[in-house]
């Protein structure tokens, strides 16, 4: 069956592992644009949701990163190459 | 069209700027140097007769039928291995040559059956040269001895061998050598006792492959298709492409009869086919039958509930209760709660179609495509680091390769006609490295031995990539000026690879790769001067596959391997059509052409074409509509081609969704797993009766050509028209090369393509485009697609999914040649001969642990499920791996793989699983002892 961990978690945490070795604020920034660009709304609200709720599941750096997204909006300006994958 | 009979040269093309002119039969001839005079004689239309020489042949000069006299020579030499000088004089209309040829003929004809099957077929080139010869009456009797009496070897599903027409031209054995690098046929005995033989036993058992070039060789009917035999010869022809992987080998379907009579009598590789040049393997050649196998459904069904039985409905009833289905799903639950896979086995023009539908008249981006499942990390990769989603050059760019790197993938197995063309190159004196945790063919096959085999244990190709740039850059093997002048964030990622960490010997812990190997195999791969990298699913499909692509673009960069022929970055696609689904929008962020979805100015293009708004967000990809299914949100799904029930990890989690939902469509050819849980079933047209194009790995569209009228009264594009328009968005198309004109109008990259331009060509690799009108064979010459090449810091993140106390060994997958994924295809053929069932590799030294032998039926358990297979105990996995193939539904191979997903596009981890392995029926070991162990090579389960 399903695994105990949801999935938007198990991807923002994914994200987490492959992108925190970034300096700065970049990390919290490339996660964002990433969720962004590849994320559909409901996944993005879900995971929103969770902070809100107050998630302490949460790795601190996805918390960050998901104040960067607004609920319903792409950020356009991040998202003028091809995309791939 | 009638019978295409392609013309043979006799030797093969030279390549050589400089020309030289000789006079033939006195005609003046010009031909690059090094051309033998047969070529240049039958190349201005003089027919000298042949019989050993073909033009995918090194020239052999045994059958003495293609003599000719040189002014100046003596004798009368071999036109077939005479090369051509300037000034020479040939004469090839002579009485000596014709009483020489005449001679030859006859000692031919005397050990030739009278009544030879194949003369009464036409599929013999001896009677025609016995007419050209003038010997068609024989000097010598039939009354000496002859082989008359010899008997057929039939063990090949698809051809037999009778050597009573055999005439040891030896083009059998050379083809299998040359051509497809098999080298299963030798010539048994000497002078008139010699015969052709498939290594002292019949070919089933040899270590043949099936695929075919021998039987293409053939001038006799020694060597023939069993369906000539049982059907006779075709009457017309129609040239098409392979649906099954990714090389896109081109074939002429042969047939006869026309329309709904129509008969496939056999499928031979088209010698202009730009992937395979006239070379095929047993899938593409033999294996298409299933399209008329009896389980393929013909008629549209439809039930309530999956619980009750299907009932066969009239195609307006089926198009009907979709279209109903899903407009009460978005009207109830949301624009949202509904959306579609396409296939990467349809035509661009069906896929192209389906994510329309779904943007279009569903009016969502939840349109995703199979290619999720496996080379969405290269189109990740791929177009970060260069800017363009696929592979840099052409297949025939493997000709100038002097090292090539192979990482997770099995070319002999899954691209067969590719893997002839590497092993070509390979005994043509490149360098191979492979990489791969198992010991596949490539590391040692006949005549063909890697130069390094690093057994890289699953997960950690990244820290393996990343220790060959740490050696090539501490080493200063790496390309300055190529790094400085076209590749950006240069210094910072020297930097971060130069750090002691990714040194071979930090990681050899981790790679299980000896710190001495990978140091040699980092100087061989700098040293090129042309290196290249071909890759499969076993870098796609970890938790990492988009780091690792990234990974190889910067060895790739590093080296200065891009931009010409010879090097680049080559992904090897799975199935025939994955580059081109990528390509047609069918991923849910992304509009053709790889444009995301939130780019105003792109949707403005379609949305002014298709009168539409266009959502400006990205919609679910393939496990993101699980979830979402599971949780309740997404409750109609269209899925084209694809048994996800069967094909996506973990089975129990894929079921549970698809039963969540209220409508599942599927169109397929069978009733396959998934279809067990839908609602309605849209039947399915195949390859041989489709009209469209095909876009292989090397970016190359080809032609796919209806051989037959749809078996069941519509196209599949046309049936999604339908959909679509039952929803209340009008759309049609008078045929499918108006959807390519569509597609072609508004997707730059193919810009130049239409099917007259296709058919004209034969076919183009895109970017086609007004600079580029005859299309794009390498990538990336003088400057990348996206300007500078980036320069990517791959730091390895070990997967989550590792062996542990409960599941210590590592189960790994991957396919092999006479099945074709999920089998669908491939089990409803003979190819079945060779691969019954799915077998469990395992080690022998965790054999031994376990007490288990080859033969044994053992329980393979992971954390999320548990399965039954057949374990084969073999020395080509390293210990610690167990590996097995997922071509049958019984075994169920993704009950057991989880959903760990790539970090960037979820493409689902299956090449890492942990899970153990217990013995539930031990196989009878009357008189073997606790090692009867099957060889190695046996696990090769040829072919
Ligand atoms: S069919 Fe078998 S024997 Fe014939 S060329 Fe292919 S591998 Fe060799
Ligand atoms: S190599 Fe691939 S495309 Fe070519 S014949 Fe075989 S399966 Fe078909
Ligand atoms: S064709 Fe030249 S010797 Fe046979």
């Amino acid at each position: 069956m399903s695994t105990a961990e949801p999935a938007v978690v198990r991807m923002g945490h994914d994200l987490v592992r492959h992108l925190e070795h970034l300096p700065g604020d970049q990390a919290a920034m490339e996660i964002a644009t990433h969720i962004k660009k590849f994320w559909e709304p409901r996944m993005r609200h879900e995971l929103l949701a969770r902070i809100r709720w107050g998630d302490t599941t949460l790795h601190p750096l996805l918390v960050a990163a998901a104040g960067d997204l607004v609920d319903g909006e792409v950020d356009r300006g991040e998202i003028k190459e091809p995309s791939g994958g | 069209m009638t019978l295409i009979h392609e013309p043979d040269l006799g030797t093969p093309a030279v390549a050589n700027d400089h020309d030289v002119t000789l006079t033939i039969d006195g005609r003046a001839v010009t031909v690059p140097e090094g051309t033998s005079v047969l070529r240049a004689a039958r190349g201005a239309g003089i027919d000298i007769p042949k019989l050993c020489a073909s033009d995918n042949l090194a020239a052999y000069g045994s059958c003495r039928l293609c003599l000719v006299e040189v002014e100046g020579a003596k004798g009368t030499p071999a036109s077939c291995t005479t090369p051509c000088a300037d000034g020479m004089v040939v004469r090839t209309d002579t009485d000596t040559v014709h009483a020489l040829r005449h001679g030859v003929m006859e000692l031919y004809l005397s050990d030739h059956p009278q009544d030879c099957a194949g003369c009464a077929r036409g599929n013999c080139e001896i009677q025609a040269l016995a007419v050209q010869t003038g010997a068609a009456e024989v000097r010598y009797g039939r009354g000496g001895a002859s082989h008359l009496d010899d008997t057929a070897d039939t063990s090949n599903p698809y051809f037999t061998y009778d050597p009573k027409a055999c005439i040891v031209c030896n083009r059998c054995v050379r083809a299998c050598g040359e051509v497809q690098g098999t080298f299963a046929l030798t010539v048994q005995g000497r002078g008139f006792d010699s015969r052709i033989t498939a290594g002292g036993t019949d070919f089933l058992s040899s270590e043949c492959v099936s695929c075919g070039a021998c039987v293409q060789a053939c001038p006799t009917d020694a060597l023939t298709e069993k369906s000539v035999i049982q059907l006779g010869m075709p009457s017309r022809t129609v040239v098409t492409t392979c649906a099954y992987c990714g090389v896109g080998c081109s074939f002429k379907a042969e047939v006869q009869g026309s329309g709904d009579d129509t008969r496939v009598v056999r499928m031979v590789p088209w010698k202009d086919g730009g992937a395979n040049e006239g070379h095929s393997c047993v899938k593409g050649r033999f294996a298409y039958g299933y399209a008329s196998h009896r389980d393929r459904q013909l008629s549209p069904m439809a039930r309530d509930s999956i619980d009750d039985e299907w009932q066969v409905v009239t195609w307006e009833e089926a198009i009907t209760r979709v279209a109903e289905g899903f407009l009460a799903l978005r009207e109830k639950h949301g624009v949202g709660s509904i959306g579609g896979i396409s296939s990467s086995r349809c035509t661009n023009e069906e896929v192209y179609v389906v994510q329309k539908m779904v943007r279009a008249a569903f009016g969502n981006n939840n349109i995703d495509t199979c290619a999720r499942v496996c080379h969405s990390p290269t189109g990740y990769g791929l177009n970060h680091a260069f800017g363009t989603s696929a592979g840099t050059q052409d297949f025939a760019s493997v000709e100038q390769a002097d090292v090539m790197l192979v990482i997770g993938a099995n070319p002999t197995d899954a691209h067969p006609v590719f893997a002839s063309r590497m092993k070509k190159r390979l005994r043509a004196g490149a360098k191979a490295i492979v990489a791969d945790p198992r010991r596949i063919d490539l590391v040692r096959s006949p005549h063909v031995e890697a130069a390094l085999h690093l057994p890289v244990r699953p997960g950690t190709n990244v820290a393996f990539v990343n220790a060959m740039c740490h050696v090539i850059v501490t080493e200063g093997l790496w390309d300055e000026p190529f790094v400085r002048e076209r590749c950006e964030d240069a210094d910072a990622y020297l930097a971060f690879i130069a750090g002691p960490e990714h040194s071979p010997e930090a990681t050899q812990d981790v790679t299980g790769i000896p710190a001495s190997d990978l140091r040699a195999a980092a100087r061989l791969f700098a040293a090129g001067p042309n290196s290249a990298i071909y890759y499969g699913l076993g870098v796609t499909e970890h938790s990492q596959g988009s780091t690792m692509v990234m990974g190889m673009a910067n060895l790739a960069m590093l080296t200065g391997n891009l931009g010409r022929e010879g090097v680049g970055v080559n992904p090897l696609r799975g199935q025939n059509n994955v580059q081109g689904s990528c390509d047609m929008g069918s991923f849910p962020h992304e509009l053709p052409g790889y444009r995301h979805v939130s780019r105003p100015e792109v949707r403005e293009i379609y949305e002014s074409l298709w009168g539409v708004t266009l959502q400006a967000e990205p919609g679910l990809r393939i496990p993101n509509m699980f979830d979402s299914a599971i949780g309740g949100s997404f409750r109609g799904l269209y899925v084209q081609g694809e048994d996800i029930a069967q094909s996506d990890p973990n089975t129990s989690h894929v079921e549970a969704a698809l039963r969540a939902m209220d409508l599942v469509v599927v169109h397929d050819l069978f009733l396959n797993e998934t279809a067990r849980f839908a609602h309605v079933f849209l039947p399915g047209a195949s390859f041989l009766e489709k009209d469209g194009t095909f876009t292989n790995a090397e970016r190359r569209i080809n032609r796919v050509r209806p051989v037959m009228p749809s078996r069941v009264g519509k196209d599949e594009w046309q049936v999604v028209c339908e959909i679509a328009t039952a929803m209340g968005y009008p759309m049609s198309y008078a045929e499918a090369s108006h959807i390519m004109d569509e597609i072609a109008a508004t997707t730059p990259t193919f810009a130049g393509v239409s099917f007259a331009r296709l058919d004209a060509e034969g076919s183009m690799q895109w970017p086609v485009t007004q600079a580029a009108p005859h299309g794009t064979p390498t990538m990336h010459v003088g400057s990348f697609v996206r300007g500078l090449g980036q320069l990517t810091e791959t730091v390895y993140v070990p997967t989550t999914e590792r062996a542990n106390r409960r599941f210590p060994l590592v189960l790994t997958t991957g396919r092999i040649l006479s099945q074709y994924n999920v089998g669908a295809q491939t089990r409803r053929t003979p190819n079945s001969t060779w691969h019954p069932e799915d077998v469990l590799e395992i080690h022998p030294s965790d054999a031994e642990l376990r007490g288990v032998t080859s033969g044994d039926v053992v329980e393979l358990s992971s954390r999320v499920g548990t399965t039954r297979l057949t374990a084969l105990v073999s020395d080509r996995m390293p210990a610690g791996v167990v590996y097995t193939t997922f071509h049958h539904p019984v075994t169920g191979a993704n009950v057991v793989t989880t959903e760990n997903s790539d970090w960037a596009t979820n493409c689902p981890e299956y090449k890492v699983t942990a899970v153990q392995v217990e013995v539930v029926t031990q196989a009878a070991r009357a008189n073997a002892g606790a090692g009867a162990d099957v060889p190695a090579d046996a696990v090769a389960g040829r072919p």
